[in-house]
């Protein structure tokens, strides 16, 4: 950890919320945090060549996080897939709050003309009904879609 | 359950003539009692730090010492008994938590803090600077305040509790204070009044006639987390076999799960309390049951961190919520309610049940509505109960 935190200089709230993960990651599954940290999706990152120092931390932070909260991020996953299945145009986005709490889905987009302002509107329209979107609201509500 | 025998009660003049001061000489024979002027001496010597004196001459005030005691010495506050007067209101209005669905209860401090020690409890941030164990002798004020209160406001049905800042039966067989004040309370038209507990010290209520206006209940967990996270307080059999005995003498019972931890195999362990409360006591005795899971800020966590090292409660998937806490992420939470909720409406399909510290959009999609307002739970709370 130490060798981590020089090497991507990384400040203090960013380590206060690493060591924090690691300690109750490792109390968890019982394992040294040396270990945890040798997993191999944080070890891939950290030796890309190709990532720069901040994205780097970013997905190692990602990475740890999705160790430390694996059923949150299952869900979120599960819910991006739903969203990415909808196929929705650039202009609409769907999101949800941080860390799922609220449950509410969130909808916005930006138009520059009445047209386009209608035509999205039809495109919103046309998620009433699909699966995708109920089974969005079913993660939300804490019911599992069928086969999850 | 383990005996509560402190190292010293430490006893401010004005209370010897109390009560719970002649109950406790008779109590606990063997502890050492020492007396203390009140805007004086200090009742901490030798075992917890004392605030640098202002000058000479300056007096150390009870409330002085004890902020000057962080987390470190919270167990250790706990050793010692401070038999004092409350100088304040007795009654006050519950809390809540900013942005949730609030019941509607009163609380009574008749006592602060608690002789156990669960490794989660809110008082370690609650009262981290004034942590001593108190108990307050003035129980006539008290009543006197309830009485007007309750006599200012006849058509008003009160929910009043004494678990808020302290555990309501925990020091009962040393200073029988409920035996004080369940027959006042009995007497009064317009109240319910719950005494909150992770004992079994009934012994003293079982001879009193509650006249249907005392609920006695039990904050309740499997064996497994009462084990880890409980300590000192009665097991799950002495809590049920407590609860039976208080039905048996006439009172109302209420039932707390508050709070669910999420674990590998929690639906066994919850489910199986479950089916043990029912098989135990009459449902129909039953005022209310309450869920809430686990619950801190991040301050909480921090002492937690440092007094508890090995709990594994801070492992669980909690994140930030609105109010400040940290809970299990909000599907999570709200799929453990609804197991719970249909794991009681099997045996118990009429009895009352609420979220404790929950959100409108929590409570909507565990029971398909929210109270429009807390006037609305708390009066829904009293006519259960009556």
């Amino acid at each position: 950890m130490y060798r981590l935190a020089l090497r991507l200089k990384i400040g203090e709230n960013h380590l206060r919320d690493l060591m924090d993960w690691l300690e109750e990651i490792s109390l968890r599954d019982g394992l040294p945090v040396h270990q945890i940290l040798g997993n191999g999706a944080v070890g891939d990152v950290e030796s890309d060549p190709r990532l720069g120092r901040a994205d780097k931390l970013k997905r190692i932070k990602e990475q740890v996080r999705r160790l430390r909260f694996p059923r949150l991020a299952q869900t979120e996953d599960s819910i991006r897939a739903r969203i990415q299945e909808l196929k929705l145009q650039p202009e609409i986005r769907l999101t949800v709050p941080a860390g799922l709490e609220g449950g509410r889905l969130r909808i916005e987009f930006d138009v520059s003309s009445e047209e386009e302002l209608q035509r999205l509107i039809t495109k919103l329209a046309d998620l009433r009904g699909k699966e995708a979107v109920r089974e969005i609201f079913d993660l939300l509500a804490g019911r599992n879609p069928a086969g999850e | 359950m383990k005996n509560f025998v402190p190292e010293e009660i430490v006893v401010e003049r004005g209370s010897e003539g109390s009560l719970i001061y002649r109950n406790l000489r008779l109590a606990l024979p063997q502890v050492p009692f020492r007396f203390v002027e009140p805007d004086g001496q200090s009742p901490w010597d030798g075992v917890l730090r004392e605030p640098p004196a202002k000058g000479r001459g300056s007096s150390r005030r009870v409330e002085e010492i004890s902020a000057a005691n962080g987390n470190g010495d919270f167990g250790a506050a706990k050793k010692k008994l401070l038999l004092t007067r409350h100088k304040g209101e007795f009654l006050k209005k519950c809390p809540g938590s900013e942005g949730q669905v609030c019941c509607n209860y009163y609380v009574v401090n008749f006592a602060s803090n608690c002789s156990m020690d669960c490794s989660y409890c809110y008082l370690q941030e609650y009262l981290a600077h004034n942590p001593a164990l108190k108990v307050f002798s003035n129980v006539d004020d008290l009543m006197t305040e309830a009485g007007d209160l309750l006599t200012k406001h006849p058509r008003f049905l009160f929910r009043i509790g004494t678990g808020e800042i302290t555990d309501s039966l925990a020091l009962e067989p040393y200073i029988g204070f409920a035996r004080e004040v369940v027959p006042f309370f009995a007497q009064q038209p317009n109240v319910l009044l719950e005494l909150k507990t992770k004992s079994d010290c009934v012994e003293g209520l079982v001879g009193l006639d509650p006249k249907e206006r005392v609920v006695v209940s039990w904050s309740m967990n499997p064996q497994r987390v009462i084990d880890a996270d409980e300590h000192g307080t009665a097991s799950l059999e002495e809590r049920l076999r407590a609860a039976r005995r208080c039905q048996d003498a006439g009172y109302r019972l209420g039932f707390h799960f508050d709070p669910m931890i999420e674990y590998p195999g929690w639906e066994d362990d919850y489910r199986r309390v479950v089916e043990e409360i029912f098989a135990t006591v009459d449902w129909r005795r039953i005022s209310w049951l309450s869920l809430g899971v686990l619950r801190q800020t991040p301050g909480l966590k921090r002492t937690m961190r440092e007094r508890f090292p090995r709990t594994e409660l801070l492992t669980g998937e909690q994140v930030p919520c609105p109010d400040g806490k940290l809970r299990y992420f909000q599907p999570l939470r709200v799929e453990m309610y609804r197991k719970m909720v249909a794991w009681i409406r099997r045996d118990a399909p009429m009895v009352k049940i609420y979220l404790c510290m929950e959100s409108k959009e929590v409570w909507e999609r565990v029971f398909g509505y929210a109270p429009s307002c807390e006037k609305e739970l708390g009066n829904q709370l009293v006519n259960f109960g009556f």
